[in-house]
């Protein structure tokens, strides 16, 4: 058979479809009442040592039985020890997660999608204005700059939350405003004992001095609040090309094959997550889309 | 007429008819599994065959929107019938495909991936239109960054012998889409069927060494005339038309349009044309676990973006309404399709159309859509 | 407290003072005064009658309205160049209808709101100006109050009634 030639093309490549790797949960913390962080590390020391992934990426998370969820990578890219994991539990698979335990193992496949332009925004004021679960996808962008301080102009974080009690990672504000990043938090619903912001994310905009022509936008969140974000930005003349957009999809596969995650031309776990908003515009506004 | 040269690729020849069973023998011979269109139950299907005499002699088609009915030509031929629901998508991109198997062993699992081996399949009469949407799959499925690992596998060994369509049914409009019924290329073997020979065009090494020694006589000018004109009299006589003319902009031009609620009000979200459609390729990926949890099988099945849970996405639909799904099928595949992979991801079949219970016309949509814009 | 110069000086760091002509800064000066307001101080309660228009110049200042079982509910904090109490300046004047204590530190200008009115009637090129302005934060103030309403970041399976 092998002299035999047919006219079909032929691609060597030998990897199986969806095959995952095994990692185990080495930590978890517990974010807000239904938000945990899982840190992974993979059962393979090799495969651990080969991963690498850059902030803005994603992994797709294998629970037996239930299935896979891309999960955004919310821990600090130039660790190369372990691997996190925020996750809230809002459906089948992420609430089977939120059922295991340390030492227990999922499947992992990864790192998948666009990352945020780290490298391109170097010299650049940067703003970023997240709410929610918006926060997890930028934490690594944070770290990065963190890393990297000199390189970056004035970085001002936005996050918003629902209340004081879901607000993530508040432990670590004070750390990135000490490497000079101005970490502006609010609440949409306040009470006695906060002391921050009570309003919206995207409102505070008019508080910040902002240098149109040389700041870089970076946000995630839920889409209306995206929305309003860079309805704000755009008011505020910053040029489409420096607003950055990481969405959200359902996914299957991470590479751009199984077709659910299409928005427009994009499939989002390749094309995506983050996209330059001038890419986004014709399709951002148009309904149920 | 006995002859013992191989005919050279892209020189096209005459067999009697009989003679091409010797064809299929040797494909068989070869390790080939011959799948061609079969009657069954008053439909055609497409499945293994053993020799000619399980094609569809003698039948050609009738198709309208919401009907297809096998029927008895004057004229016998073999390949006249125009094919049903099934495509040869389901060969090389299985409804349904086992992954793997795992089995709990300790706190973790063990894997075992299901073999990727597959019979090595010949394809008897594929039209133009489906030799098209075999490319369009190529596209998506072998692509330079990411080739799916069963479809590779399935494709890379198929034998197509491909046929000039001469009798387009009712809802056909391949000539539109600029890919039928002349079948241009990709083929291991062309067949075009006059009434007392088929001609055949060679189009692999695989295909020259199959003829090696068969009788056949090189086609006369005059059978390839008359295969011309039937080829013309087919392209002239399909049931639908389709103006693709700025067609990727027209339809992204008018998401908004009110047309998109309308269509939603007679389409049920059944996901037929989905299913029926040889260039629909989103699938999904679902686990079995047996009771006891200690094993669980994932398995890949076809998906459609009509199913409300296709873009389900915590907590909630991003395509809640009918009129969004339908939207989404017709926008991709006369609109995005082209940036994603350079073509429309229509190739005119007219399958959505005959196998749609709610008589929906791709065809009057987008007429409908252009008219409200002018 | 504040003299006239001290609070026109003020008033010229907040960006839409400086549309105005010299004649009408001169004229808010004249009915405005600088506050200081310590953490916890309450500047006005919920039903007292609407006497400023605030600007706030340093710290934050809470928006509250106290519901019973639920205790005084923060709907909204004005930060620095923000202004809060603008009903004050609007034809029908009621009565506060949220009260505002300091959340830190703060230092605020009030605008005496019934003379803003006056002054605004008498010079309508002011009024225009005052009231377009005011415009702009009754529309950033309501988007907020609907970006709240849409609570954006419920956990979306609650929000579905699952």
């Amino acid at each position: 058979m092998a002299a035999l030639q047919t006219t079909a093309i032929s691609i060597s490549q030998t990897n199986h479809l969806l095959e995952p790797n095994w990692a185990e949960i080495t930590a978890i913390t517990n974010e807000t009442s239904d938000v945990s962080t899982y840190w992974l590390k993979f059962v393979d020391p090799s495969m651990q040592a080969g991963y690498s992934f850059k902030p803005g990426q994603f992994n797709m998370i294998y629970v037996p039985g239930f299935g896979e969820s891309a999960i955004s990578i919310s821990s600090d890219s130039e660790d190369r020890d372990k691997i996190g994991h925020t996750i809230r539990f809002v459906g089948n698979v992420t609430r089977a997660i939120s059922r295991l335990k340390i030492g227990d193992i999922v499947g992992l496949r990864g790192p998948f999608g666009s990352p945020w332009p780290v490298q391109e925004m170097e010299g650049k004021d940067i703003f970023i204005a997240c709410g929610g679960i918006g926060l997890p996808p930028l934490r690594p962008v944070i770290y990065h700059i963190m890393h990297h301080r000199e390189k970056y102009g004035k970085v001002t974080l936005l996050y918003g939350a629902r209340t004081s009690g879901d607000l993530m990672y508040p432990t670590e504000y004070d750390e990135w405003r000490k490497a000079d990043i101005d970490a502006q938090i609010t609440v949409d619903r306040g009470d006695a004992n906060w002391s921050g912001r009570v309003g919206v994310v995207p409102m505070w905009f008019y508080q910040f001095r902002l240098d149109a022509r040389n700041t870089a936008v970076l946000t995630c969140g839920p889409e209306i609040m995206i929305r309003f974000v860079i309805y704000e930005a755009l008011a505020r003349r910053i040029p489409l090309e420096n607003i950055f957009v990481s969405l959200e999809r359902n996914m299957k596969c991470g590479q751009g094959s199984c077709g659910h995650c299409q928005l427009g031309p994009y499939f989002v776990c390749k094309d995506g997550p983050v996209f330059r908003f001038d890419a986004l515009q014709p399709y951002f506004n148009v309904e149920e889309f | 007429m006995a002859n013992n040269r191989r005919p050279e690729i892209g020189s096209t020849i005459a067999i009697q008819k009989p003679v091409f069973n010797i064809i299929l023998r040797r494909l068989q011979e070869n390790g080939y599994q011959i799948i061609g269109p079969r009657v069954k139950n008053e439909t055609l299907v497409y499945g293994s065959i053993e020799n000619m005499d399980e094609l569809p002699y003698g039948y050609i088609t009738e198709q309208k929107a919401g009907a297809f009915r096998l029927i008895q030509a004057d004229h016998k031929h073999y390949f006249d019938a125009i094919p049903g629901a099934q495509s040869w998508k389901q060969f090389l991109f299985p409804p349904c495909v086992d992954l793997f198997t795992l089995r709990k062993n300790g706190n973790g699992w063990e894997i075992s991936n299901s073999k990727l081996d597959s019979p090595s399949y010949a394809f008897i009469g594929v039209r133009a239109c489906e030799l098209a949407a075999i490319q369009i799959q190529d596209n998506i499925f072998m692509r330079p960054d990411f080739a799916d690992p069963t479809y590779r596998e399935r494709r890379q060994r198929v034998f197509i012998v491909s046929v000039n369509c001469l009798a387009p049914a009712g809802t056909c409009f391949c000539a539109s889409m600029g890919n039928g019924p002349r079948v241009k290329d990709g083929y291991d073997l062309n067949l075009t069927e006059l009434d007392d020979v088929f001609l055949l065009t060679v189009g692999s090494e695989l295909a020259r060494s199959l003829l090696d020694g068969i009788e056949y006589e090189d086609a006369s000018a005059f059978m390839l005339t008359t295969a011309e004109r039937s080829i013309e009299r087919a392209a002239q006589q399909m049931g639908r038309t389709l103006d693709t003319n700025d067609l990727p902009e027209l339809v992204l031009k008018n998401l908004d349009s009110p047309h998109w609620k309308e269509i939603g009000e007679r389409c049920l979200s059944c996901g037929n044309c989905t299913q029926v459609c040889p260039t629909c390729f989103c699938w999904d990926a679902v686990d079995q676990m047996s009771l006891d949890g200690k094993t669980t099988s994932r398995t890949r099945v076809w998906d459609s973006c009509f199913n409300p849970g296709y873009s389900y996405l915590a907590g909630g639909n991003t395509r809640p309404t009918i009129s969004s799904r339908y939207r989404q099928w017709l926008s991709h595949k006369l609109g995005t399709w082209k940036e994603q992979y350079g073509t429309l991801g229509c190739v005119g079949c007219g399958r959505c159309i005959t196998w749609c219970p709610a008589e929906i016309d791709l065809t009057e949509e987008i007429a409908a859509l252009r008219k409200e814009t002018r | 407290m504040g003299t006239p110069d001290e609070i026109s000086m003020e008033l010229q760091k907040i960006s839409w003072f400086r549309e105005l002509e010299p004649k009408h800064l001169k004229k808010i000066a004249a009915i405005s005064h600088l506050r200081k307001v310590r953490a916890d101080e309450v500047l006005f309660r919920e039903g007292d009658s609407e006497d400023n228009l605030y600007i706030v110049v340093e710290g934050r200042i809470a928006l509250n309205i106290f519901v019973p079982h639920r205790g005084k509910v923060r709907i909204y904090t004005a930060e620095p160049l923000d202004v809060f109490g603008w009903s004050s300046v609007t034809p029908s004047v009621r009565q506060r209808t949220a009260g505002a204590t300091a959340v830190i530190d703060s230092l605020v200008i009030g605008i005496n709101a019934e003379k803003l009115r006056q002054a605004c009637d008498e010079d309508h090129d002011l009024g225009y100006v005052v009231m377009r302005r005011l415009a702009n934060i009754v529309a950033s103030r309501l988007l907020v109050t609907r970006l709240q309403l849409l609570d954006m970041f419920a956990n979306p399976e609650s929000q579905n009634g699952k």
